[in-house]
């Protein structure tokens, strides 16, 4: 798995391009590669969420949270709560399911990425250099969970971070902060006291799509088989419109 | 009892590879297509596939050109297209597709520059003011076999690179069982060869002098193509009907279910059983219709399999809806792309004009006053 950032002037002539490349550019152009060591994680922590979805109550509060922490665009969602009727004998009831990029330990994301611009810190967490990402959404189609959309913002592709930059500061992610039925539960894996890694341990929680091999880092308590994968379902009655995304703006 | 599911709240995820997506395979496909067609009368030297291959090296050249502004144009940061070249991504499919399409093109652009070499010095020698443009561009030089035979094959490994990547590419997508099977690499490529015969045969038609032993000759090829495509469909086919296969009964799976997709696979088979019949049985005359289903047929392959495999959800339920916008990011980027290629093939052949063949009968012949071709160019 590649959890260095990305194999940037891994040779020598790479290396030469590279300066070449630099030599060449104004001095605000980012140059794919420059990382700074803040972005790569601490390799102590392996962050990972659990949902208890007979907790959630279809509030939507974690979807609003973090559009408005993260400026998600009109019409895009980093996560949102699947809500399902399902009837059965006859007798009809609510499924709800929380859903975001599940940070997975084996990213299909991640290969794709012709430049290196997604990429898996060192604790985990899958994120995505939106000034080296060339919006080419390679990484859109190879996620099995619908988790990334191209911001129309940025013309970049985006997805849920963990709320990176919470964590870093010590704050739980935005969606768990406002969870009202406490249904996510977020913590550190590696730490074998965390809520997470107990629940993970003594619960037996699943996982979305287990047969893709991307061994999610987010799970699910009490997870209904029909709909691990994609839902045999009547299509939602609600969708967001479409023509309202800001126009393509070619950089 | 009733037991069923509705999705009361979920997100559709809009199409990420956008109408440009599929004018750059349609196109990178022909291309590949049109140069394998030229290799036997150019980097061969099989005289009577000469004139086929100089139809199709126009088919080659002009396609190739195009797709890669296509390519650009679906980057949704299209000015950042230097990243690709800033980093080693082996993993990356794409990746090496920002490898081979420069080497393709350049080997393309040499063959081209090879083949045509000799009508090059012959414009050269005529009388006119462009005559020492051409005499530049011959680099004083004429018909070089040796030359055009090691361009063709360095093409041709580009061309074959380009075949491996774009499939590959979209094959290993495993997030979409539809495109996740070991025969879509060959469909892609059967489905260009088709095409780019269709295209020849258009060509043939409307821009290189209606040779009729052209079309004889690439209705039958067209005929052959048609034919893998159908045993290659035939076969995805009952690999997943009868599930001989995990892989092709879930692609099968993914889309059985939508009436739509019932409609567009039995417009597929027409698409493509049509001309093939027609092919076989009148390959004179036909051309242009051969030539324009297969070409439909070939783009909307593309298309079905690109904006119609991105309607699937992976988690939600049924299908997301897919409108074309009017802009650049649906109908306007497939117009342009047409105009690119049409302006392309248009300088191309106002450069090169097709050579004249000999008249059947000279004595019938119309003379032509000293000074034509001169005056014509």
């Amino acid at each position: 798995m590649d959890r260095s950032r990305r194999n940037f002037c891994l040779g020598a002539g790479a290396a030469t391009i590279g300066a070449a490349t630099v030599a060449a550019m104004p001095a605000n152009a980012v140059v794919p590669g420059a990382a700074s060591l803040r972005r790569n994680g601490d390799p102590a922590h392996r962050w990972a969420m659990v949902v208890d979805v007979g907790k959630c109550v279809g509030c939507q509060a974690c979807t609003v949270a973090c559009i408005m922490e993260n400026d998600v665009p009109e019409n895009s969602f980093r996560t949102i709560v699947s809500t399902y009727e399902v009837t059965e004998q006859g007798k009809a009831g609510s499924y709800m399911l929380p859903r975001l990029c599940n940070h997975c330990e084996d990213p299909p994301c991640i290969p794709v990425c012709p430049t290196g611009a997604t990429f898996q810190r060192r604790d985990g967490i899958v994120v995505v250099d939106n000034t080296v990402c060339v919006g080419c959404a390679y990484c859109v189609q190879a996620c099995p969970y619908d988790a990334r959309f191209i911001n129309h913002k940025t013309q970049t592709a985006d997805k849920c971070t963990f709320c990176v930059h919470r964590v870093e500061a010590g704050l739980l992610p935005a969606c768990v902060e406002t969870c009202v039925g406490g249904a996510r539960i977020f913590g550190d894996l590696n730490d074998p006291d965390s809520a997470v890694a107990t629940l993970v341990r003594e619960e037996n929680p699943k996982v979305l799509k287990p047969e893709q091999g991307t061994q999610p880092r987010v799970f699910y308590l009490g997870l209904d088989p029909r709909f691990q994968g994609k839902v045999d379902g009547t299509p939602t009655l609600w969708r967001p419109s479409g023509e309202t995304h800001a126009r393509k703006e070619h950089a | 009892m009733d037991n069923h599911i509705v999705e009361v709240i979920n997100v559709t995820r809009e199409v990420a590879w956008l109408p440009w997506a599929v004018q750059y395979f349609f196109l990178i496909g022909l291309s590949v297509g049109g140069l394998l067609l030229s290799l036997p009368g150019y980097a061969f030297a099989q005289e009577d596939w000469r004139a086929l291959g100089r139809v199709a090296l126009l088919v080659a050249l002009t396609c190739g050109l195009a797709a890669p502004v296509a390519l650009l144009s679906d980057l949704h940061q299209p000015g950042r297209f230097w990243h690709f070249y800033v980093v080693l991504r082996p993993t990356s499919w794409m990746w090496w597709g920002s490898i081979f399409i420069p080497l393709y093109v350049t080997g393309l652009l040499v063959y081209g520059w090879a083949c045509f070499r000799e009508e090059l010095q012959a414009h050269g020698r005529v009388d006119s003011r462009l005559a020492a443009l051409y005499r530049l561009a011959s680099l004083g030089g004429g018909r070089n076999d040796a030359l055009i035979r090691a361009a063709g094959l360095f093409a041709l490994a580009g061309a074959l690179l380009v075949a491996l990547y774009t499939g590959a590419e979209v094959a290993v997508v495993k997030a979409r069982p539809l495109w996740h099977t070991p025969f879509l690499p060959v469909q892609f490529l059967l489905t260009a060869l088709a095409g780019a015969a269709g295209l020849v045969l258009v060509l043939n038609r409307v821009a290189a002098g209606n040779d009729r032993a052209v079309e004889l000759r690439a209705n039958r090829l067209l005929a052959g193509f048609l034919g893998g495509v159908m045993l290659v469909g035939g076969l995805w086919l009952a690999l997943g009907l009868f599930g001989l296969d995990a892989t092709h009964a879930e692609a099968l799976g993914s889309v059985a279910g939508s009436e739509a997709w019932r409609v567009t696979a039995v417009w597929a088979v027409a698409a493509t059983a049509l001309p093939f019949a027609i092919a076989v049985a009148k390959p004179a005359g036909t051309g242009l219709l051969t030539g324009l289903i297969a070409l439909h047929g070939a783009w909307m392959f593309r298309w079905t399999v690109f904006i119609g495999g991105q309607t699937v959800p992976k988690t939600g339920a049924g299908f997301y809806d897919y409108a074309l916008p009017a802009g650049p990011e649906g109908l306007l980027g497939i117009v342009g792309t047409a105009g690119l290629w049409l302006f392309l093939l248009i300088v191309l052949i106002a450069i090169l004009p097709s050579p004249r063949r000999p008249a059947p009968a000279p004595a019938r012949a119309p003379q032509a006053p000293a000074g034509t071709v001169a005056a014509a160019e």
